[in-house]
């Protein structure tokens, strides 16, 4: 486990978010602007204050369009670096804001992410990979494959793995910002299309394009930036690993779940906090069987269980545990440079009590977990 | 005569390409095997390896029928995924041949099966590759009934 030397307490100061859903006539630094813009107004920082940014992004949209974006706000000649690391390039944009402050190297910083993404399955390797002949290179498939060993194992059923879409979109129709705001029925999910059984269409995420933002503000500073510490919430872990040898191969349907129980445990390490203490989590859900397998990793139920503690309603808005509050990669969809920030964004909406209709009373500790192919998973714990 | 469509992890052992063996790589310090080539131990970083020719048999630890395919897919729609693991460790994903959806089971026994693919490359022109896939391990007469 990685040995961390404790840094400057971080707290966030602001966020913002665009919808999320089609945007064909935004490019993608048209897309990523407005979220910063009220990230900043949220903090009530100027935008010449900050003195670092990091942007998530994955698909090729051009040269820096991080500094595209910002160069709107003003040419302050800052640092800007372009961060592709995946499902959690947002998230680790994050990352390295957090680290930027808690090293001592920066008061301020501005993480944002924004994605447009192309329609149908998403792949992981290169076009002429020999992944592609074999068949083996499908996202959608390797969350199949772990869902039919799920059931079989746990003796998961198919109305139970359902019932994370049905939340998701209970969720989401509270959510102003969800791709996907209509509620679903169990049977309209097990009934919409087969992808890859037993997965079916409503249990895997929608491509989606959107945005988000956040700025980071080390604790001590705040004053300096004349920052209403009301609305501040405090960074108490912030992890990014890559993975370890898991013992099954090195094949993409491999991943995930087995690398989050390390990245959580380091977390839950750093922040002196344990499962016990999380009162929300937004995880990766980009199919249903994600949710349940990350919250497993998590420690937020036990191994096998999750199944069970969705049917019981313990995930939903008014459960012990409630698990994507915002609707989640099933109700915004996953534009991979947003999503790992727009998970931060509902953990501190909510942490601030200004949740709205889907507020979860009493909500003091959040944590986001955010994965990506190739073996990376981001763990970040607020408070308030 | 056929080429391999990966010959790092797929070498022919027959000039038609309709035979094979799948080559992984040992490591002599923890004795962890991955399928395909490795410069160092996945495991331990060790640089002591070797490599290992792959049983031909392995256990389906899962599958999925990809009804959706990913763009490159040469084959038919929808296809069976098989994701197999092998008594020397590694897991290896891909087409199951030669049975039909109601055999399907968790734990089968599947065994190594090639298959000529016909491969579009960007300008047009064809080439063709002995493609590794599963099929499962049964008796002839299941085989024959299997068959379209
Ligand atoms: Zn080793």
């Amino acid at each position: 486990m990685t040995q961390f030397r404790s840094g400057r307490e971080v707290s966030v100061a602001g966020v913002g978010l665009h919808p999320f859903g089609r945007f064909r006539d935004k490019d993608l630094a048209g897309l990523a602007l407005p979220p910063v813009t009220e990230a900043l107004n949220d903090a009530g920082v100027a935008w010449k204050d900050i003195p670092v940014a990091y942007f998530g992004h994955v698909y090729y949209h051009g040269m820096s369009v991080g500094e595209t974006a910002l160069g709107k706000l003003g040419l302050t000649g800052i640092p800007i670096i372009n961060v592709e690391n995946a499902c959690s390039s947002g998230s680790t944009a994050f990352w390295q804001a957090y680290w930027g402050i808690a090293t001592g190297i920066f008061d301020l910083a501005l993480a944002f992410g924004a994605e447009k993404v192309p329609s149908g399955p998403v792949t992981v390797t290169a076009e002429d990979s020999p992944e592609r002949y074999i068949g083996a290179d499908h996202m959608m498939a390797g969350y199949a494959l772990r869902m039919r060993r799920y059931m079989e194992d746990h003796g998961a059923t198919a109305t139970a793995l359902a019932q994370v879409s049905v939340k998701a979109r209970q969720n989401a129709s509270l959510n102003p910002y969800a791709h996907r705001k209509e509620t679903v029925s169990l049977e309209e999910v097990l009934n919409s299309r087969l992808i890859a059984d037993p997965l079916t269409l409503y249990q895997c995420c929608p491509t989606s394009e959107g945005a988000a933002a956040a700025v980071l503000c080390a604790s001590d500073a705040l004053d300096r930036y004349a920052i209403d510490r009301q609305r501040t919430v405090k960074i108490a872990a912030a992890v990014l690993r890559s993975g370890n040898y898991n013992g099954r191969g090195s094949d993409h349907s491999a991943f995930s779940p087995y690398r989050t129980e390390p990245a959580a445990l380091e977390a839950y390490e750093m922040s002196g906090l344990g499962p016990e203490d999380i009162d929300l989590a937004q995880v990766h859900d980009a199919a249903t069987i994600g949710e349940l397998q990350q919250i497993e990793s998590l420690h937020l139920v036990p191994f096998g269980q999750a199944w069970e503690a969705t049917q019981e309603g313990r995930t939903a808005l008014t459960g012990d545990i409630p698990v994507n509050t915002d609707g989640g990669l099933l109700a915004m969809g996953h534009p991979f440079g947003a999503s790992g920030i727009r998970m931060i964004h509902e953990t501190v909406t909510q942490l601030r009590g200004e949740a709205g209709p889907r507020q979860v009373a009493g909500a003091k500790v959040g944590l986001a977990q955010c994965s990506g192919a190739g073996d990376v998973t981001t763990v970040h714990i607020f408070t308030k | 005569m056929l080429s391999s469509v990966d010959p790092t992890r797929l070498k022919l052992t027959n000039d038609e390409g309709t035979r094979g063996v799948l080559v992984g790589t040992r490591c002599q310090d923890c004795q962890v095997c991955v399928f395909g080539p490795a410069v160092f131990c996945q495991a331990c970083t060790s640089s002591s390896l070797e490599p290992v020719e792959l049983s031909q048999r392995g256990s389906l630890y899962s599958y999925t029928i990809v009804r959706v395919p990913p763009s490159g897919w040469p084959g038919p729609v929808p296809y069976f995924l098989g994701q197999v693991e092998l008594p020397e460790g590694p897991q290896v994903l891909a087409e199951i041949i030669g049975c039909r959806e109601a055999d399907l089971k968790i734990g089968m026994e599947v065994e190594l099966a090639l298959q000529p693919v016909i491969l579009a490359s960007g300008n047009g022109a064809e080439t063709t590759k002995a493609v590794y896939k599963w099929k499962p391990v049964m008796s002839t007469d299941a085989i024959q009934e299997a068959s379209p």
